[in-house]
């Protein structure tokens, strides 16, 4: 009977299997769509929209399905749900408050390279010292529950943020702000503390910005810091429709006078009627609930994104071929190293380890050929490669490396992007040899991959290798490099640091990768060799200006070990890198040329003293399912940036298209 | 009197020892910890590249040490805790700043609770049952049918069993929602319809917590009937002819149901600590993930707050069982 039995639930078990293998398989036509850019009309290509075979829901929760977009929420669940208040800690302000419900004083949108005039109507005007600075404020912008916006509520929310302490933003306006007013309606004047050619930049939303309150809100609260702030109101083209209490989701509903925020001025009427963000705590969810069209957007892992392609007849990723991912992010991932630690604070052992480094081996290994190279500490995207990595390339290719004895190496190789197109092509991904292909998809250049060159520096300063070919350290002992990331195996840092210590490995060195949750704090105070930390700060994304890159490099911020730094988290500076910043706080931002020219200084001194390498751009894995919405920015139709999770998301919402499902 | 010297008031100290050792160990270890709230609250802020002006963090930091109420040494610091405990003040949470950790608290409780009690109950009840009967009539071959199928789901990981009925109650046959404790745009209210709406997505959950937890009742009693219908005193109830069924209820139930009446007490003092893994599979509101975020991002009044509960709970249970135990056996109220 035992037999049996094992036999009957067997054949369940296999019957289960054969269901799950037998999941909906939908089948494809194409449908045309168009748009419109800020009311221009613009042709584009066609983008083929699949029709499955089974019925999916109608309505979701309360919601009619075919009028509302789902996008997973990037931070997760919600912790204080209720608290609207952003100006106050951490708000997961991603649940949809700063994509629309917000609108900023201007937006960076990393695709197109431009800064989007939001509640302001131009550039910020600086005075010639750059100690006041006068922002111009768009008219007929009204609040989401009707109250006109105007420079009153700019005024009010910077000396609110002064007056409390309990404020994010608290130090920095009092730091900077002496006085603020407006001599109209649509004109508010900063009076500054001391010089700041940047300081208008804390109203720019790159992930997050000063957002400006509601005074006739605020004004009549007794402890704006403990205010909940709930039910919201913004500026932004959608209101508050409900959310959950326990965090997992909060959903918006369009503005009936959508006409009266910058969004509807600028590129008109957002198609959505609600957008709901949805938290979930695995990626197997997300993939299932897109699969089943319940998420409309979401960023995924690698592994995730091929599931979710591969899977998802309706689904499809940013670029429609390989690598399909998103490699226009405004950041830069890399190695890190602490140079307050010996053997690297030699610039000497950090050029010898990234000369023991193959990149096309690196990079495979890190994310199967997907990554654009970048020689320099900003990414090889959007405005970046005109304003400095082309412009930079011959001072690269000239860039030497003394070896001691009178030999000298030139270590750039402009060649490596095409050796990782190459190894692309092995692995038998169709791509054009076009030499503006492969710049664009795997950039100018990286560094020659050069083991004996290595070798010669390391030997200079007093290295050895042992009788197994083992490095030792100048005193004779092992070298032993921890190179520490965090432990989410699907973050690029993580993927550097393996790629990296593998690298070292094969060199001879004894590394080892140690992925922790506490490498933010350990790296920040300083108790580590190495790390996948991004060996700068990310630009802004659009623009030339590169003074948030290089500023943490600032000699002010360096600290010593076992105190946390707030600038990079190499501790390394330089007098030549604090004149470079000097010079460009004494430049206007706008100032485009100047500020090339201060910029590529900085990323000049950074390649000669590498206090971390650059590697690739991040890559981000978007999965867009296309059942219910389509026309979704992808990189044939780039017409603003991909996430759902960035503030200019709203921009996106006027041109996303129902399919009338 | 001689119960309340002998018996009671050391237990009643034991009690009280214990939570005030749980207290102190919950305040240490976070301490020891690399994890820097402050620096946690700064990094979420910095979040994808957001822009804070390194030149004022420092004051930054300065401000939210004294927001948190970091300042001082760690003795300050226990005995400011000490004295907001008493008060019945948790404090609030860094990391949700400011929301008070009771608030934070007592909305996830209640989807903790709602769903472990239900759950623990049900899968007691009927694994006892079933595995009591089982047991006794260990020969019968719908005993040992059962006890296949519990054989090959018990050793099954719970994240794998819970992500495949995931993935065939939610993808494959649809019957239900994949993520969440409501559905999307309800607001919480008394009618059928949410209620309806909850208890359907409470029921992916609760099944395979229900059906894991019920193998393990179920295979515990079933062995330990086997073992007590072994002992002498059933064989020569039988052979003194004594009745069947009071042998299964007065003879063998009521003995091997011992040990399970401590386990349940333990269980239900656990609930407090949350289902971590369940939450995370089916995206489920509770206290687990809610103590997981805590301990990431060192939210020390958060984590306070949650496992003082948990200590509370579990000690209080131990208590409840000690006391009540002489009821259920009386060879302890002999002694």
């Amino acid at each position: 009977m035992r037999g049996k039995s094992m036999l009957l639930i067997a054949s369940l078990l296999a019957a289960l299997s054969l269901l799950v293998a037998c999941g909906p398989t939908p089948t494809m036509t194409p449908v045309e769509v168009t748009r419109i850019v800020q009311g221009t009309p613009i042709v584009v290509t066609a983008t083929p929209v699949p029709v499955p075979k089974e019925k999916a829901p109608d309505v979701l929760g309360v919601f009619p399905r075919s009028e509302t977009l789902i996008a997973a929420q990037l931070t997760g669940r919600v912790g204080a749900p209720d608290d609207f208040n952003e100006w106050v800690g951490w708000k997961w302000r991603d649940r949809g408050m700063q994509q629309l419900m917000n609108e900023p004083l201007w937006s960076i949108d990393f695709a197109t390279g431009q800064i989007i005039n939001g509640l302001a109507d131009g550039d910020p005007i600086y005075n010639e010292d750059f100690t006041q600075v006068t922002i111009p404020l768009r008219k007929g912008v009204t609040w989401s529950d009707g109250e006109p916006f105007t420079a009153a509520d700019v005024v009010f929310t910077a000396e609110t943020l002064m007056k409390y302490e309990g404020f994010n933003a608290h130090s920095f306006f009092v730091e900077n702000v002496k006085r603020v007013y407006a001599p109209d309606d649509y004109t508010v004047v900063f009076e500054l503390n001391q010089p700041n050619s940047r300081f208008h930049t804390t109203f720019l939303d790159r992930w997050g910005s000063t957002w400006i309150m509601p005074k006739h809100i605020f004004e009549k609260v007794d402890d704006p810091v403990k205010f909940q702030f709930n039910p919201p109101v913004g500026t932004g083209p959608y209101k508050l429709h409900s959310y959950d209490p326990a965090g997992y989701w909060t959903a918006w509903e369009k503005r009936e006078d959508w006409d009266k925020s910058p969004t509807g001025i600028l590129f008109g009427e957002p198609k959505p009627k609600y957008i709901v963000f949805q938290a979930f705590a695995t990626e197997g969810a997300k993939i299932l609930a897109q699969l089943i069209h319940q998420l409309d957007a979401v960023d995924l892992s690698a592994d995730g994104l091929k599931a979710a392609l591969a899977q998802g007849e309706t689904n499809r990723a940013y670029q429609l071929t390989f690598p399909w991912v998103v490699n226009n992010d405004p950041c830069i991932t890399g190695i890190t190293f602490n140079t307050a630690k010996p053997p690297y604070d030699n610039p000497e052992v950090r050029w010898a380890l990234i000369l023991a480094i193959d990149i096309v081996e690196y990079e495979a290994q890190a994310v199967d050929g997907a990554g654009t190279l970048s020689p320099v500490h900003i990414p090889s995207l959007g405005p970046y490669p005109e304003y400095y990595i082309k412009p930079m390339q011959d001072w690269l290719k000239e860039f030497t490396l003394d070896l001691g004895n009178g030999e000298t190496f030139k270590p750039y190789d402009p060649e490596a992007p095409a050796r990782l197109a190459e190894y692309v092509k092995s692995r038998g991904y169709a791509i054009p040899d076009d030499p503006a292909f492969i710049a664009q998809a795997f950039g100018y250049g990286w560094y020659k991959y050069a083991p004996d060159v290595a070798e010669k520096l390391l030997i200079k300063n007093g290295f050895s290798r042992d009788a197994d070919g083992k490095w030792r350290l100048p005193d004779g002992k092992p070298w032993r490099i921890e190179v520490i990331s965090r432990s989410d195996m699907s973050h690029l840092e993580y993927k550097n640091a393996a790629a990296a210590v593998q690298q070292w490995k094969k060199f001879g060195i004894d590394a080892v990768h140690v992925p922790s949750d506490q490498v933010s704090a350990v790296t920040q105070y300083g108790e580590y060799d190495v790390s996948g930390n991004w060996p700068a700060f990310e630009p802004w994304g659009a623009g030339a200006d590169l003074y948030r890159t290089l500023d943490v490099f600032n000699s002010a911020y360096v600290k010593p070990i076992g105190e946390p730094t707030q600038g990079h988290t190499s501790r390394w500076s330089s007098p030549e890198m604090d004149a470079v910043l000097k010079r460009l706080r004494e430049t206007d931002p706008t100032h485009t040329e100047q500020v090339i020219a201060a910029g590529t200084e900085g990323l000049k001194i950074l390649v000669q003293n590498m206090p971390g390498f650059p590697t690739f751009g991040y890559i981000g894995f978007v999965s867009w399912d296309e059942y219910y919405w389509t026309n979704w920015p992808g990189a044939e139709n780039p017409y603003t940036q991909p996430y759902t999770h960035w503030g200019p998301f709203k921009y996106m919402t006027p041109f996303l298209q129902p399919t009338g499902r | 009197m001689a119960f309340v010297q002998r018996y009671l008031i050391p237990r009643l100290l034991q009690y009280m020892l214990v939570i005030f050792l749980g207290v102190t160990a919950v305040f240490v270890i976070p301490r020891l910890t690399p994890t820097d709230p402050v620096l946690q609250t700064i990094a979420q802020l910095r979040s994808q590249g957001s822009y804070l002006d390194p030149a004022t963090m420092d004051q930054l930091i300065q401000d939210l040490t004294e927001l948190y109420g970091l300042e001082g040494s760690m003795w300050d610091q226990y005995i400011a805790l000490w004295k907001r405990l008493f008060r019945g003040d948790f404090g609030v949470s860094f990391f949700q700043f400011p929301t008070p950790v009771s608030v934070l608290i007592g909305r996830a409780l209640p989807w903790t609770v709602g769903l472990l009690l239900t759950t623990t109950v049900i899968s007691w009840v009927f694994g006892n049952i079933i595995g009591g009967l089982a047991g006794y009539f260990s020969r019968k071959r719908w005993a040992q049918a059962l006890d296949v199928v519990a054989m090959l789901i018990r050793p099954l990981p719970y994240y794998i069993f819970a992500f495949t009925l995931l993935l065939l109650l939610g993808y494959v046959v649809r019957l239900f929602p994949i993520a969440g404790g409501a559905g999307l745009g309800r607001k919480p209210e008394w009618t059928w319809v949410y209620i309806r709406d909850v208890l359907r997505h409470a029921f992916l959950p609760a099944l395979s917590l229900t059906i894991l937890g019920g193998t393990l009742w179920f295979q515990t009693m079933k062995l330990i009937v086997q073992n007590v219908n072994a002992e002498s005193f059933v064989q020569y109830a039988k052979l003194g002819g004594v009745k069947e069924s009071i042998i299964v209820s007065k003879y063998v139930i009521r003995n091997a149901m011992l040990p399970q009446v401590t386990a349940l007490g333990l269980a239900l003092g656990q609930i407090f600590s949350g289902a971590l893994i369940t939450e995370i599979v089916f995206s489920y509101p509770g206290l687990g993930t809610l103590l997981y975020n805590a301990v990431i991002t060192g939210d020390y009044n958060l984590i306070m707050g949650i496992t003082l509960l948990s200590i509370v709970a579990i000690t209080t249970a131990i208590l409840a069982l000690d006391l009540l135990y002489p009821l259920f056996d009386p060879r302890v109220r002999y002694r």
